[in-house]
């Protein structure tokens, strides 16, 4: 959270800083509906240890319990925040011959994956993403270090990105 | 990477469609797969009988039913094992309970090793190791053990068919499999390359992170000795004493007398004391060369080189410090080393010359002399490391992916960092802190220069 300056941008349009080559990729984003998957996440974390911390400080006092429960419920609102930003970070963009990805707001990555290098390609879908009707996908090359992962995606766009990349990348495949 | 899905059981595929013999490994093969714990079994019980010849007598049975169990285990794996090679693929066929056949198509075979531990030496068997992209050693395909002119023959047929791809015509070309009345071995002319001295690598070893923390340990045991005065106090000590010699050990062991030549079949590595391998990396099949020079090393001149091959991950006992690549100079001078990475990347070696910019000197003050970068049309090298300088040289043709990254303290600075993923053991090029416009340059530009390499080399 190096700059308080940045709101969090509605995940419609684009963030304002989002590494190199901002002006010429056009950037793809997940579903709005991640966002609400990382709230529930939080939420899940936050209730109950808010409620748990809340009745082991009522052991001592009423008011170390209120205090207890405001802090991790405070916490948990600040994770929020954060989480808004990584989820506005996330951005793929297809392009002629690879994808790009783009995450992350401290520590920011953007990789590129030529179609022809990918191995394999994922989507998985938790418990969570799939009450919301979302999925994410993974692309595998052969390096370790470059597994890359676009969370977020509706199901059906997820399916037909899977498709695609997978027809590109035999189209182009590359030996090792 | 997989093969493709029989339409019937393997099994009964295996009986139907193999106009191929199917080959056994050797009858002694048992003996050698068990070697390494009958050893310690047998140093064991030496150890209990000279220590109490009195009260052997149960130990004694014990021990002698767990080296037959061993045995026997060993002699039904053997008789359920067998192999062969048909239509391009190697197939291995093994297990009493549960079957396991194994395929490996050898047009994608990443290197093949000769493996031979030192009683498979003094039987003249050797192991021999199947590497294939991806996957850990468990899932490579090993023939252990078949004797040691097989082997090497089986080698040079595996490394040929290779090489000549899947077509059916090239493995009917190839004379019914010579394993079992090895032919006259066609004596394959090789250039020696590289040959590790002797006496510097025992010296080397001591002088590297493993020598140190050896030498650590041994100190700390010796002090508390002679602050002591009795030497009952070393036992706490003696799980890390045993620890940092063995890890010495399996150095010295692994890298005595390395050896690189070049063969038409591929780059032979050869190496080791008592256990030897024979490693053969194809051509073409180097993902990454890193030439490392590590603090004390640099001062006498010495550094070490190795390569990356998208080949199993090492069993994690070998594995040692992180993730250590193959050395193909354990230790050497920096000639040499220069000299065979000429070799190795075909051309002259091109130097990590571009310096970054001053702001890097913020972000990394102490490996700021070291970082450095510099590409042209087939490679890309990157040099950073305080302790280690670490070069690193990929082709640009191997590139998997690219990764542009930047944290916190680089944003402030205008700098950036990008990786170069190659195929293999987490190696990567690590173009460290750019300027932000140089890094974006590198970022949009390298993927096209990496396609161009693709395509030039396919």
């Amino acid at each position: 959270m190096s700059d308080p300056g940045d709101h969090p941008v509605p995940l419609s349009t684009e963030p304002a800083d989002a590494g190199p080559d901002d002006a010429t990729i056009a950037w793809r984003l997940p579903s709005p509906l991640l966002l609400r998957v990382r709230r529930i996440e939080v939420a899940v974390v936050t209730v109950p240890l808010a409620i748990a911390g809340g009745v082991a400080g009522a052991v001592v006092s009423t008011g170390l319990a209120a205090g207890i429960a405001v802090a991790v419920v405070v916490a948990g609102a600040l994770g929020e925040r954060f989480l808004a930003r990584r989820v506005a970070a996330w951005g793929y963009a297809e392009r002629q011959d690879d994808l790009m990805v783009r995450r992350g707001v401290l520590i920011r990555h953007q990789s590129v994956i030529p179609y022809g290098r990918m191995q394999f390609i994922d989507v998985t879908a938790g418990p969570l993403e799939r009450s919301q009707g979302l999925a994410t996908l993974r692309m595998h090359t052969a390096a370790a270090a470059s597994d890359a992962r676009i969370p977020g995606l509706e199901q059906g766009v997820a399916a037909a990105l899977r498709d695609q990349l997978t027809e590109l990348g035999e189209a182009q495949a590359a030996g090792l | 990477m997989t093969a493709p899905l029989p339409d019937e059981l393997p099994l009964r595929a295996a009986s139907a469609a193999s106009d191929q013999p199917w080959h056994r490994l050797h009858p002694l093969s048992p003996l050698v797969r068990a070697g390494r714990q009958l050893m310690s079994l047998v140093v064991l019980l030496a150890g209990l009988l000279v220590a109490n010849h009195h009260r052997v007598g149960r130990d004694l049975v014990t021990d002698l039913v767990i080296i037959a169990i061993a045995l026997a285990g060993g002699f039904v794996s053997w008789l359920v094992t067998r192999w062969q090679i048909t239509d391009g693929v190697l197939r291995v066929d093994t297990g009493l309970i549960r079957r396991d056949s194994r395929r490996f198509p050898l047009s994608q075979i990443q290197a093949v090793d000769v493996v031979q531990t030192g009683l498979a030496r003094v039987l003249g068997l050797a192991e021999l190791r199947v590497r294939m992209a991806g996957g850990d050693a468990a899932h490579g395909g090993r023939l252990a053990c078949l004797r040691r002119s097989d082997a090497e023959q089986l080698r040079r047929d595996l490394l040929a068919l290779s090489v000549a791809g899947t077509a059916v015509a090239a493995v009917a070309a190839i004379p019914a499999r010579a394993v079992g009345r090895a032919g006259p071995a066609v004596v394959v002319p090789e250039r020696l390359l590289f040959r590790v001295n002797a006496a510097r690598l025992p010296v080397a070893i001591l002088l590297s992170r493993t020598g140190a923390v050896a030498i650590a340990v041994a100190a700390a045991a010796g002090l508390t000795i002679a602050v002591s005065g009795r030497t009952s106090t070393i036992a706490p000590f003696l799980p890390f004493v045993l620890g940092a010699m063995v890890n010495l050990w399996r150095q010295l062991n692994g890298q005595y007398g390395t050896t690189v030549a070049a063969a038409p079949d591929g780059l032979r590595l050869r190496s080791g004391l008592i256990q030897t391998t024979a490693e053969t990396i194809r051509p073409g099949r180097i993902q990454a060369v890193r030439l490392a020079e590590p603090l004390i090393w640099r001062a006498l001149g010495w550094c070490r080189l190795e390569v990356d091959v998208a080949g199993a991950r090492q069993r994690r006992e070998d594995q040692g410090e992180g993730q250590r690549l193959r050395a193909v100079i354990p230790v050497g001078s920096r000639a040499e080393a220069g000299q065979l990475l000429g070799e190795l990347i075909g051309s002259q070696p091109l130097l990590p010359r571009l310096a970054p910019p001053l702001a890097a000197r913020w972000k990394a003050p102490l490996a700021y002399h070291f970082l450095g970068w510099n590409r042209d049309d087939r490679y890309v090298v990157a040099s950073r490391g305080r302790v280690c300088r670490q070069t690193t040289w990929v082709p640009l043709d191997k590139v998997q992916s690219i990764r542009w990254v930047q944290g916190p303290l680089q944003r402030r600075l205008g700098l950036a960092t990008v990786h170069l993923d190659v195929a293999g053991k987490r190696v990567s090029a690590k173009i460290q802190d750019r300027s932000d416009a140089e890094a974006r340059e590198i970022l949009a530009g390298l993927p096209d220069l990496a396609r161009a390499a693709r395509s030039a080399a396919a």
